[in-house]
């Protein structure tokens, strides 16, 4: 996941700055929030507040590392927040076997849709963005007709997971964080991290290189569909009940912009884990932001439009290899 | 359904994967929350408005007919995925069983083209009277003309549509969404005893449910209690878990806030999450929030919630009796409020039955 | 001697680790085609850049007409008359031919909306002076490569350009489009217009450049009039040995034949039939031999390789490894059975660009280096470490990435990617195209290497001398399927001419599965006459006479396979 050489040999100053800012803009625009907040924003230094923030930015942080590998390997996964609500409308059928069993149920079902879209990029040979689309339609009417309206969630086990915490870290961030090393070792050190890098980069090389092509994107879907599903896991214990109407919707915008934002391009051959994280973290925190200071919600989405210019804008000299 | 649902996609899990982790023991694990029925003892009764123009069939030009021997058709707009819409199907169905007239019935699933021609089917399968509620207020022309050709009475309810009433449609039953805000924030008031912070969690943003509940509390708290001061304003998209995380954000840079208004019920259970794991104990924090819910009334009765405004979605008796007014030639209002109750402390453990 | 049009004085541009200009003096006068030659990574590209505004100097300057100027970017550069023409086309593919050509400069008509009936009257009468006869309303991109590049041309030279500067503008185009190019280029140069002329053919050189400059390592080795500089010396120049070495060596780096020992083939391949492509090809390569691959362009040469290689799915025929048959239609496949394909487009096949060189040469072994799945970063620091060193890879660390390489240099981290799978079959397609004389001895010296290490070697080349020099036999392909085999003495450029020749000559017979060919007979021995307007494909070139005298028999224009038939 190589923090991007931050130099390039052909750039000429003007280049170099905006590499530089598709590379660390992210943490720098973390950075900038986190003063202004410690500045103006009251009550922000404490730890409950890191904690509250932690725990929303979980689910994002999470889709966003499968969202990254799809785009990392030139994809997108459109279907990550369908996934969610089917998440937690299987949660709500199995829970009755206890958390563990629901668990199962919605990464077995993260698996499947997961597979579906795999299959249908890697065999049937459809577009990504077409091919996620479908299910980003059919997975939350399939959520819906699983279980059609919210359902609150009673199993104690399952309230713990979303409220309780270790050593005062709540559960969902442990996770996260887990997830995160996860996959930042799968990039780095595996042979699929590097042959998904190759893939996305230049699939025709990397197929006449004999890299097994289609297995790889099987796999890279069906683990964006699993890290969905865990994410509609622990959002449903975080809202102890499973909403399959709401949860999850709009999940793959926020998701792809953190991705972005966090420096990995759109074109494939990169995946930049540490950027996700940043990118997320500043989604959250620009949200939080504007609502701790009662700005107009339609505010927040022009604030992340302008965040996400800004870093296509960034990455558009980068892009011009 | 569940046992249904639950079985089908285990099947489908254990196979699309090929794991074979042997088939989970079947057993019965049914559930204690049953979905709102429609059966709960909601009365409605309608508030006299007066001096407010009316409508008879003759001047709708409707043909007389004998309301138990006609045939009514219901169409619904949304799926019935949320306690509203399913008390309100359920209401109907209810009524219509009572009176012993027979029901047609047809749900658009948010589609508004099916509406269309869910209504076109209902008027060819020989309803005589329609009852819609209508997915969009606009686009109902063609519709009209045909229910216009074959003089069949139509009543909207809980949505107006574009159209002149008591020709194009005959009236329409609804709530007053202003009316709701302005009792939240009676509600409030009192709570609170007018003064102190309050924070409101708007609804989806660009929707007239929203505006007009926040249009009534405002003004109401504006000329009732100035000392109430409205310091927090984010919506909360009428979802539980947005509900929550916005409050989480509210309560971490606000701790003193006084009062949440919730324009809905999801939004105000959001809230309660937050405020529970933010360690906040039970009634420090007064919620007030619109709808009447079963669940949003069981928090009255936990005193997390102080006090929860009824939207009605009982239509069934009112629908019902207009029709019949109507096909007998009487007068009947061409705009029609139903009464919402509300529940508080007072009245919430005894009321929770009614609760939708 | 008139002023230059454009020059420069003491250029010098830094990239991170690499001096890419140093103190470059250079100018080009009116009426004036000047050639810029120098092996790849010279510093070409960067002057070129730099001329024309992409880049900008970090010391020295560029004078027009005698003025210091700095362009800003490349539309600057353009407003003031100096044009561009790049290696790959850089129009804009969906929009129309007459779009392609005045983009930026419509014809306006009233209320300022574009004339299109004058636009396109004025695109055919300019395009037919670079003899492309097309409908100007089509898709660019529905046009082949080489009249792409002719509209690229024509667009450039229209814009009222006093300087034209050309990088490899024949590297896409067909013999008789380089003839085209070359009338064009004399007629800039009776205008008046000053020409910088980049290229690696020699031959191109001495024909159209009145000047040259050579760069070596950034820096200008020489410059002066061509006329009278020997061509050796000027080989000599841009890899700086000496003459006396580069005559001895030869133009080539091959050695001598190999012992094609009687053993058993290594390689077998049996009536590989590809719809449309191939038509039952048959041959085998034993161990230690370089079988070459001979035949005109569009011959069925790389789609053969690309079959072998499971890069094309046969619908027929087998291809065996040392006896052991191999599944058709799957690199992967391929690629553990031992079979290497060095792709003829390196650029979009081969390397993985935004890769290292390190992740780049590991490749395709890393489920070797692997356990469990967790690379082994020792384990492939050793093997990078022992390519980079073998074949003399240069790049500034093993974690360059791949895509800023010279073409040489690319092409050895291919070769250094297969040769770590210790292939047994080894398929070179063009395997020194586009990559400069250096690098061109180095890759030709190892497969010399390697075959005489006991691998199979399949070559396929244009260059004739290359492919005589470096086959021990070659098989002569013609419509996808094989018509000659030439052997031991007969392995020479006249006898691979000959074979080719007959071949063509028998065209008529030549037995084609008639379900293949559609209904019009498509005489792809002759060229393709298309009558104008006649609903034709894409852009078709005027046809010129004495089509078998065009210099390069391998690239004559009967197979243009970037045209769509039907």
């Amino acid at each position: 996941m190589a923090e991007a050489t931050a130099l390039t040999r052909t750039a000429p100053d003007r280049s170099a700055v905006y590499a530089w800012l598709q590379a660390y803009g992210v943490y720098a625009g973390v950075a900038v929030l986190l003063l202004f907040n410690v500045a103006f924003t009251d009550h922000f230094l404490s730890a409950e507040n890191f904690r509250t923030q932690a725990v929303q930015v979980a689910p994002i942080l999470i889709v966003a590392l499968g969202m990254a590998l799809a785009i990392g390997s030139e994809g997108i996964d459109l279907s990550v927040g369908s996934v969610m609500a089917l998440s937690t409308s299987l949660v709500a059928l199995y829970l009755g076997w206890g958390p563990w069993t629901a668990l199962a149920a919605a990464v077995l079902g993260g698996v499947a849709v997961g597979l579906v879209n795999g299959s249908l990029i890697a065999f049937v040979g459809v577009q990504p963005i077409v091919a996620t689309l479908a299910l980003m339609v059919g997975g939350r009417g399939l959520a819906l007709v699983l279980v059609p309206q919210l359902e609150d969630v009673r199993d104690p086990g399952m309230r713990n997971l979303g409220s309780g915490d270790l050593l005062g870290v709540p559960y969902p961030v442990l996770v996260t964080v887990a997830l995160v090393v996860l996959v930042a070792f799968t990039v780095r050190r595996t042979t699929f991290g590097r042959q998904l890098l190759a893939i996305g980069d230049s699939r025709p090389a990397a197929r006449l290189a004999g890299l097994p092509v289609r297995r790889v994107l099987l796999c890279v879907y069906a683990a964006s569909g699993v890290l969905a599903a865990v994410a509609g896991f622990l959002a449903t214990a975080r809202l102890q009940a499973s909403d399959p109407t709401s949860l999850g919707t709009l999940m793959e915008l926020s998701a792809i912009t953190a991705v972005v934002v966090g420096g990995t391009p759109l074109s494939g051959g990169r995946v930049r884990i540490g950027g996700t994280v940043a990118g997320a973290v500043l989604i959250q925190l620009l949200t939080a932001t504007l609502i701790k200071h009662d700005l107009p919600p339609s505010w927040t989405q022009i604030a992340q439009a302008v965040v996400i210019v800004l870093a296509v804008y960034a990455a558009r000299e980068r892009g011009k290899r | 359904m569940q046992q249904v649902a639950r079985r089908l996609t285990a099947a489908a899990l254990l196979a699309a994967l090929a794991l074979a982790t042997g088939c989970a023991k079947s057993e019965d694990d049914a559930d204690s929350s049953k979905a709102g029925s429609g059966d709960g003892g909601g009365q409605v009764a309608a508030e006299p408005t007066k001096g407010a123009e009316t409508c008879t069939a003759g001047r709708y030009g409707a043909k007389k007919l004998d309301l138990k021997k006609a045939t009514v058709g219901f169409s619904q707009s949304e799926k019935e995925a949320n306690p509203f819409r399913i008390a309100e199907t359920a209401s109907i169905k209810a009524e219509a069983k009572k009176r012993g007239v027979k029901l047609l019935t047809a749900n658009a699933q948010s589609q508004f083209s099916k509406q269309i021609s869910d209504v076109q089917d209902l008027i060819s399968k020989g309803a005589d009277l329609l009852v819609i509620a209508p997915l969009n207020s606009d686009g109902w022309e063609p519709v009209l003309k045909q229910a216009a050709a074959k003089k069949i009475p139509i009543v909207t309810v809980d949505r107006q549509i574009n159209a002149t009433a008591c020709k194009d449609y005959v009236s329409f039953i609804g709530s007053d969404f202003v009316e709701q805000g302005r009792r939240a924030a009676d509600r409030m008031i009192k709570a609170t005893g007018g003064k102190g912070e309050v924070a409101v969690l708007l609804g989806a943003p660009g929707n007239n449910v929203t505006t007009e509940r926040t249009k009534g509390f405002r003004d109401r708290v504006k000329q009732k209690a100035p000392g109430l001061k409205i310091v927090f304003q984010q919506t909360g998209e009428f979802a539980r878990e947005k509900g929550q995380q916005v409050t989480e954000q509210l309560i971490q840079s606000k701790p003193d806030i006084d009062g949440i208004y919730a324009e809905n019920d999801e939004m105000g259970l959001g809230a309660v999450n937050a405020l529970k794991s933010a360690g906040k104990k039970a009634g420090v924090v007064k919620i007030v929030t619109v709808d009447g819910t079963r669940k949003a009334v069981q928090g009255v009765v936990d005193d997390w919630i102080h006090g929860v405004i009824e939207s009605n979605p009982r239509f069934g008796p009112l629908a019902f009796s207009t029709l019949d007014d109507f096909t007998q030639g009487k007068k009947v209002g061409q705009s029609i409020v139903i009464k919402d109750g509300a529940y508080t402390p007072a009245n919430a453990e005894r009321d929770l039955s009614k609760a939708f | 001697m008139a002023a230059y049009a454009l020059s420069t004085r003491g250029l010098t541009k830094r990239f991170p680790g690499v001096l890419a200009l140093d103190g470059v003096d250079f100018g080009v006068r009116p009426g004036e085609v000047h050639a810029l030659i120098g092996e790849n990574g010279a510093g070409k590209s960067t002057l070129i850049k730099v001329l024309t505004g992409v880049y900008a100097p970090d010391e020295g300057e560029v004078l027009h007409g005698g003025e210091p100027v700095s362009f800003g970017t490349p539309l600057a550069a353009q407003r003031a008359g100096i044009s561009t023409i790049y290696q790959e086309v850089n129009l804009v593919p969906l929009m129309s031919v007459a779009r392609n050509l005045f983009l930026g400069r419509e014809p306006r008509g009233r209320l300022g909306l574009i004339d299109f009936a004058r636009m396109h009257r004025e695109s055919e009468r300019t395009l037919r002076e670079y003899g492309v006869h097309t409908d100007v309303r089509r898709p660019l991109g529905e046009l082949g490569v080489g009249a792409q590049q002719m509209v690229a041309l024509a667009r450039a030279v229209s814009v009222d350009a006093r300087v034209v500067v050309m990088d490899e503008p024949t590297s896409s185009l067909e013999p008789r489009e380089v003839e085209t190019l070359f009338g064009v280029i004399r007629r800039l140069r009776a205008d008046g217009v000053a020409v910088v002329y980049v290229s690696h053919r020699l031959d191109e050189l001495y024909e159209v450049c009145d000047a040259v400059t050579v760069l070596r390592d950034g820096r200008v080795v020489h410059t002066g009039p061509l006329k009278g500089l020997e061509r050796l010396k000027l080989v000599s120049l841009m890899l700086g040995r000496e003459i006396g070495e580069v005559r001895a060596e030869g133009t080539t780096k091959f050695g001598g034949d190999h012992e094609a020992a009687s053993a058993e083939p290594v390689l077998k391949a049996e009536g590989l039939r590809v719809p449309h492509q191939l038509h039952g090809v048959s041959f085998a390569v034993r161990p230690g031999e370089v079988l070459g691959l001979g035949g005109l362009l569009g011959s069925g040469r790389t789609e053969t390789a690309k079959a072998v290689a499971g890069a094309l799915t046969p619908s027929a025929g087998r291809v065996t490894v040392a006896g052991s048959p191999v599944r058709t239609g799957s690199p992967g496949a391929a690629v553990r059975a031992g079979i290497s394909l060095l792709p003829e487009d390196r650029k979009s096949e081969g390397v993985v660009p935004g890769l290292s060189v390190r992740e780049n040469i590991a490749l395709a072994v890393l489920p070797r280096l692997s356990r469990a799945g967790l690379v082994s970063e020792a384990r492939i620091d050793a093997l990078v470490r022992t390519f980079m060193d073998r074949l003399r890879i240069k790049a500034s660390s093993p974690h360059q990435k791949a895509g800023e390489l010279s073409g040489g240099n690319q092409q050895k981290v291919l070769l250094a990617r297969w040769l770590a799978t210790e292939p047994r079959v080894l398929l070179l397609d063009e395997p020194t195209r586009g990559i400069d004389v250096g690098a061109k001895a180095e890759v030709q010296r190892l497969v010399d290497e390697l075959a005489a290490d006991g691998l199979g070697v399949l070559l396929i080349s244009s260059d004739l001398e290359e492919l005589i020099e470096g086959s021990d036999r070659v098989v002569v392909l013609r419509d996808g399927a094989v018509v000659g085999e030439l052997t031991g003495d007969d392995v020479t450029e006249d006898r691979l001419m000959e074979a080719i020749a007959a071949a063509a000559e028998e065209e008529p017979v030549t037995e084609v599965p008639a379900a293949s060919v559609p209904a019009t007979s498509e005489d792809e021995g002759a060229p393709d006459v298309t009558p104008e307007g006649g609903g034709s494909p894409a852009g078709q070139l005027t046809p010129h006479d004495g089509e078998s005298a065009a210099p390069d028999p391998l690239s004559a224009p009967q197979e243009r396979k970037e045209t769509p038939h039907g």
